[in-house]
This record gives C-alpha cells, structure tokens and sequence, in this order.
C-alpha cells in the first residue's frame, strides 16, 4: 500500500513535470494584459470572486439590527466596534458597522446620481438612516467592514483604493442597478449593508450590500 | 554553572545594547526631512515634529529635499553621519526613495514616513499617510455638488512622481466621471505648485474661457488658480483644493475658494515622533506599518475650526 500510494504519488509528479515543461501559449486579453502589467492585481476580479463565499456571509453573521447597532454605536462606539465593526487596527479611520435595516422610506432622492432612500426604522415617520443606492456610491464601507482583508497587504493607495471600489462596482452591477427608481416613498424596505460612524449630527450613510424593496 | 553562564550572557548582551544605544558622538538626535517649507503643508509637518521631539528631550535636525531624490540621499547620508537615532522623513519620490530609506536601514537608522508612501513595506518602520483617496474623493464630493451635477472643469494635477498626485486624482475621477454631464477640458500639472497653478490656469483660461469650474491635487495649486481667475474677472469658477492650508482657509471665508479637505499632516507628525520614540526606547513599532489617517472636508460651514492643519472642536 505506502509502495503504491509512493509510486502514483511519482508519477503524478512525473506528470506534473512533463506538463510544466510544455508551454501553451494563447494571446492574452486587454484585462489580463493589464493585470500581468499590475503584477498579478485584478480588484475587480477579487471583489466579485469574495462578494458570494465571504462577504455576504460576513456582513449577514456580523450585523446586529440597525436599531442596536446604533444605539450601541451612539453610547461607546468601541464596544459597538468590537461587536458589529472593523476598523485597520493602526490609523485614524472610524469604526465601520455591519448593520440590518427593516424600514419605511420616507424620502427618496432618485435625480442625484448619488442616490438614497432615507429610511425610518422606528415608526415615527423620521429618517434614522440613509441608505445609498448608487450608482454613484460614496466612501467604501463595504471594504472598511471587512476584518479579513488589510491596506498592509496592498502595494500602496492606489491599489487599496482600486480594490475600495471595485466593490462598490460589483454591487452596483448585482445589485443596485436592478432597483426601481420610481415612486419609492412609503415602500418598505430590507437591507443588510454597511456604514462607517457617522459625524455628529449626520444620518448615518449606509452602503447595502443586498436590498429588497417591498411594498 | 549554568546560571552563571546566563547571567554573563545577559550582561554582555546588556553592555552591547547600551553601546549601540548610545553612541559617544551624539545625544539622542531625531532628523526630520521634508521637502521645502515654502508650502506651509510641510512646514506644518516639521513643526510639529520638531514640538514633539522637543517635548520628549531629543535634539532635531530640520532638513529639506526640495522633492530632489539626489539630494535626498545625501541628507540621509547627513542623518546617519550625525548619529540620529531615527529619520522622520517626507520622502521625494515613491520609487526613488526606497534605495534612501534603505540605506537608512542598513546604518542602523531606523525611518518613519509621513505623508507619502513608499512603493515597499518592511524597509520604514511606520508609514504614516493620509487617506488621501477618501480625501480626494469627499473634495470631489463637494465639487460635484456646488457644480450641480453639470458643467465644464479644469483639474490641476500634482507632481507626477508622488504617489499622492496619482491617488488624489484618481479619487477625484472616480466620483466625477460617474456624471456624465461633468466634462473635463483640461489636466495638467502644476507640480503642487503655486506659480505654476497660476501660470498654467492663464493659458487654460485663453483656451477654454467657458469652464465653471477647477479641483486642484492641493491647495497651493487651488491658490495659484483662483488668483489666475481672479485676475481674469471670473469669480463665477468654482475652485477645490486638498491640504486645508490656512491660506485655502482664509480664501474660503472671503468667498474665493469653495472647498478644501485637511489632512491632519500637524497630527501626523507629532505620531510619527511617538512612534520613533517607542521605538528607540522598546525597539518595537506599531502593529502595522501602514496607517491610514482619515482626511476631513473643509467648507465655509467649518472653515472657523481650522488652524494650522488641524481642526478645533
């Protein structure tokens, strides 16, 4: 038995050799012409290739309900860090929040190429929270709430700022360009996203990573 | 036997640090390299640097690259000749400077960046930078904004060796070009600087006299233009800088520039002095290298707070 497992184990490195050793050759594509260029760095492949297995997954485990969330985030912004946030563990960047929203849209900007839903949670017909849906998408929140991936691991700005975004692409492309635009008010709506503590005073700007809207 | 042993071990290895932590020829002394003072920016960085230092007891040694990688390099030379216990350096260059820092590294002279990145880790110690991709993208933010989603513009991009001219404008760009009733008419470099902006936003101006507005990659370049603009009688043109210098400030409150975005660069060095501090005491660094430092937008809402790039409450 170890004799035969050793000998298909030869051969498979036999076999891995021979095939190593041919060459196949094929015209590259703009994009992997760019990525080879880039050494090997492809963000929007990395975010559409994390967005199913991990970050879906992440952001629903993670988020606490919006009204928790930011009544936590409201009284110690760390313990709601520790809980529901990530932030880089050096650096001045705010904590980042994983949060559900299940409310009624009581205003909706849909003109701006900014656009959002300002959303009540709470019944009192007042926004507590404005939720963003492109496709122009401010900041990175989904990036910033993501504890498994790290600025230190990227060559420089321009690559972390490349790979901010292209998460913000592949959401616009999945899923904010497929919502209605129309007659929003008074609609419930459901999301599961993320924002970064807001300044004093401001709505709280949150990035969905998935959105439903009902009736 | 054993104990013994050890305990020599221990001195020796004890009398070895002090020896390497104090050299004979210099009492602890802190360089602190920037390009040139002429731009308040870096002036506030070496100022607040050379407080804190003062504050923890070193001596400092204020020196200036002019953004010159060769000269760079000797000053660096400079900084090891005179013994300094750390570097505290704006570097000129994103590429050019790794063979600097480098060099620092290998006489033993450990490096703390501020402001700009280098295109390598595990050579500095810290690399202290502003998150100039959020910045550039809250300036735009604005920009879009006053614009009303629409019309022709300028933008003034920085030096092209810095790594922060291409972040910035790359920020920028990705707000703006998400309108597509945004229309750029011209970029091109002014270098960061002020004469240029001014120089160069006259022939744009000759050649595209229909524009509503210009972002520039930093303020002096925002202060080159709206003079520029001024002196052709457009004070309809909107102009956005990057730094939150208090010149960009005081333009701000007299209705000239719109906007600007602070980077905490007066911050920024005084954590840089601590963290070399921590390191020449401990000889441990902070847990990451890299740090981001988030950047604040400044309009005439806030324009009051800012003083000496830092925001009062």
């Amino acid at each position: 038995m170890p004799f035969i497992r050793t000998g298909t184990l030869t051969a498979m490195v036999a076999l891995a050799l021979a095939l190593s050793a041919c060459k196949i050759i094929k015209t590259p594509t703009a994009e992997e012409a760019a990525e080879a260029a880039s050494g090997g760095f492809n963000p929007e492949r990395q975010a559409s290739e994390l967005w199913e297995p991990k970050v879906l997954p992440y952001l629903d485990q993670r988020a606490g309900s919006f009204q928790e969330v930011s009544a936590l985030a409201g009284s110690d912004p760390a313990a709601a860090g520790a809980k529901y946030g990530h932030k880089e563990e050096q650096g001045s960047a705010p904590w980042t929040f994983a949060a559900k929203v299940s409310g009624t849209v009581v205003k909706a900007e849909t003109k701006s190429r900014a656009a959002y839903l300002d959303t009540d949670v709470d019944g009192d017909g007042k926004a507590d929270v404005r939720i963003q849906i492109g496709p122009v998408i401010k900041g990175t929140a989904i990036r910033d709430s993501l504890n498994f991936v790290n600025f230190n691991e990227f060559k420089n700005q321009i690559q972390w700022a490349e790979f901010g975004k292209a998460f913000n692409n592949h959401l616009n492309a999945v899923t904010l360009d497929k919502l209605p635009r129309e007659g929003l008010e008074g609609r419930k709506v459901e999301a599961v996203g993320a924002y970064p503590l807001p300044a004093k005073g401001q709505l709280p700007l949150l990035t969905p990573a998935t959105i439903t809207i009902g009736d | 036997m054993k104990l013994t042993r050890r305990l020599t071990l221990a001195a020796f290895a004890g009398a070895l640090a002090l020896g390497t932590a104090m050299p004979a020829y210099a009492a602890d002394l802190i360089a602190i390299i920037t390009p040139s003072h002429d731009n308040p920016f870096f002036k506030a960085e070496a100022v607040g640097a050379e407080a804190r230092a003062k504050e923890l007891g070193y001596e400092t040694l204020i020196l200036v690259h002019d953004d010159d990688a060769n000269k760079q390099s000797q000053l660096i030379d400079t900084a090891i000749g005179r013994g300094a216990k750390a570097i505290i350096l704006d570097n000129a260059g994103s590429e050019a400077s790794i063979a600097a820092v480098q060099k620092a590294k290998d006489a033993g002279v450990p490096s703390f960046l501020i402001d700009r990145e280098i295109n390598a880790t595990g050579i500095a110690v810290s690399q202290i930078v502003s998150n100039n991709y959020q910045g550039a993208q809250l300036g735009a933010e604005e920009f879009v904004r006053l614009m009303g989603e629409k019309g022709n513009y300028v933008e003034l991009l920085g030096r092209e060796a810095d790594l922060n001219a291409g972040i910035r404008s790359k920020g920028y760009h990705d707000i703006i070009d998400e309108y597509p009733d945004m229309k750029m008419v011209a970029q091109q470099s002014a270098n960061w600087s002020q004469t240029e902006g001014y120089s160069k936003m006259e022939t744009i101006l000759q050649a595209n006299p229909d524009i509503q507005g210009v972002i520039a990659g930093n303020d002096t370049m925002a202060m080159g233009a709206i003079a520029a603009l001024q002196a052709a009688g457009r004070k309809d043109v909107i102009v956005v800088g990057f730094d939150g210098s208090n010149d960009v400030r005081d333009s701000i409150k007299a209705g000239g520039i719109k906007a600007t975005v602070l980077q905490p660069a007066y911050a920024q060095a005084q954590m840089a002095v601590d963290q070399a501090d921590a390191y020449i005491k401990t000889g441990k660094g902070p847990a990451e290298e890299k740090q981001l430092m988030d950047c604040v937008l400044i309009n005439a809402d806030n324009a009051d707070q800012l003083e000496t790039f830092a925001l009062k409450d």
